[in-house]
């Protein structure tokens, strides 16, 4: 349970850097900024507690809005992608798979992981420029840098699942 | 209990999504930033609104109050205005070195009309005053626009009033500005036009001209306005003018009146009546 703990809390970390130095300075055509940090939550496997998805998709957000300044935005996000991560899970797993399944391209294929990736980071990306916009008068370049931000954030997904894959085999 | 304790532990993780969300919004209007002004200003348009459809409402349950709060404040003008333009006139002519001045100030009883006719040849207007609170045949009764009739009939708590618009009511007017008088009678047919009669064809009669009350009876105190002049017309005997008046009180709309009391002059009506009576033996 603590090494559990502190895995996720080691992960949380190097996504928190990784978001923060690299991704948050990517601003493609001036508004396609990936928010990648939903990543964390995603990952978590099936059947966990739904108190913790809340409590970590929480905190990951509330880390990633203080050192962005984006107060509550992100928290907000990822709180409700931590709701929302179970029945999400639930549609692309097999049927036979049980408690403890975690998602990856190797344990519900390439299709699969791409449609779970897509809509998890769709969940987080929409409610965070929604409420950064938070009004619907510019409402086509919130859906643009909802769409953008998106396919980016799924881009940086497979590629982390990738990544993860290759340091486990390592 | 213990049912509502189960039913919340049963769904205690969306009680925990709540309370996260609300946190992260509370964070968001919290800070000093775009969201916070939006939510503000949006929040005080829809809060502005809101309090001007309560206003309205209040308003318009208030009016009768605010009506009524008019209507006083009209009459006490309009007592003032008589009494300034009596005291004008005593002025500016020789009968103020000398002699009884007419009492241009008077007092009044508001009531309600409580029902009317405008109809008949013969109208009159029920109001909820009646002897209990001193009102007497006779008395004069206005609105806050004008003269509305005359007290003819009463009970203890409901008079019946003989207004203008009565076939058999003959009020004694005037012409403001050239003093003429004359006689008001209405003709059986519209509620907002009565006729003079008795006005000399050498009078300089002017169109819009107001007609008032000038105080030859005992009833209403002279200065009092009962309306204005629309058209001048020659009479059926061709010696005076027929003066067609638009009534300045609006008999359809009339819902409170006030009733002169203390006008009468028992005084001057114990001697007209008798020099009547030596003139009749």
């Amino acid at each position: 349970m603590n090494h559990q703990i502190f895995q996720r809390t080691g992960r949380l970390a190097l996504l928190l850097v990784v978001q923060i130095v690299f991704f948050n300075h990517i601003h493609i055509a001036g508004y396609i900024t990936p928010i990648f940090i939903g990543y964390m939550t995603m990952c978590f496997p099936y059947g966990s507690s739904r108190i913790s998805l809340l409590v970590w998709g929480f905190v990951t957000g509330l880390l990633f809005d203080i050192f962005s300044n984006t107060a509550g935005m992100c928290s907000a996000a990822c709180t409700l992608l931590g709701m929302m991560q179970p029945a999400l899970l639930k549609h692309v797993m097999p049927r036979d798979a049980g408690e403890g399944f975690s998602p990856g391209i190797r344990s519900i294929g390439f299709a699969g992981y791409l449609a779970y990736a897509f809509f998890c980071m769709l969940v987080v990306n929409a409610v965070f420029y929604t409420l950064d916009a938070f009004m619907l008068h510019d409402w086509p370049f919130t859906l643009l840098s909802i769409g953008g931000s998106t396919l980016m954030a799924v881009l940086l997904c497979v590629c982390a699942d990738m990544f993860r894959q290759k340091a486990k085999r390592g | 209990m213990q049912n509502l304790v189960d039913f919340l532990l049963g769904y205690k993780h969306w009680l925990l999504f709540l309370l996260l969300e609300a946190i992260c919004l509370f964070g968001l209007f919290s800070s000093d930033g775009y969201q916070r002004n939006v939510y503000f200003t949006t929040a005080n348009g829809i809060a502005g609104s809101v309090y001007s459809a309560i206003s309205s409402v209040t308003s318009y349950l208030h009016l009768k109050a605010v009506n009524h709060e008019l209507e006083q404040e009209n009459e006490k003008l309009l007592k003032q205005v008589v009494a300034l333009r009596g005291q004008l006139r005593l002025a500016g002519s020789d009968s103020a070195s000398g002699g009884h001045i007419l009492p241009t100030c008077y007092h009044t009883v508001t009531a309600q009309v409580v029902n009317a006719t405008l109809h008949r040849n013969n109208n009159f207007i029920t109001i909820n005053r009646g002897e209990a609170d001193g009102i007497r045949p006779e008395m004069g009764v206005v609105c806050s626009r004008g003269v509305v009739g005359v007290v003819f009939l009463t009970s203890a708590h409901f008079s019946v009033v003989m207004p203008l618009l009565n076939v058999n009511s003959k009020i004694s007017c005037r012409l403001r500005q050239s003093e003429y008088f004359g006689t008001l009678e209405w003709q059986h047919g519209r509620s907002d036009i009565t006729y003079v009669t008795g006005i000399p064809r050498h009078a300089k009669v002017r169109k819009g001209e107001v007609v008032e009350t000038n105080g030859y009876s005992d009833i209403f105190p002279p200065g009092l306005p009962i309306g204005y002049v629309m058209k001048k017309s020659d009479s059926s005997d061709g010696m005076s003018y027929l003066l067609k008046v638009g009534l300045f009180a609006n008999f359809q709309t009339l819902r409170e009146v006030s009733i002169i009391t203390d006008y009468s002059q028992p005084e001057r009506r114990s001697l007209e009546e008798k020099a009547d009576s030596l003139y009749s033996d």
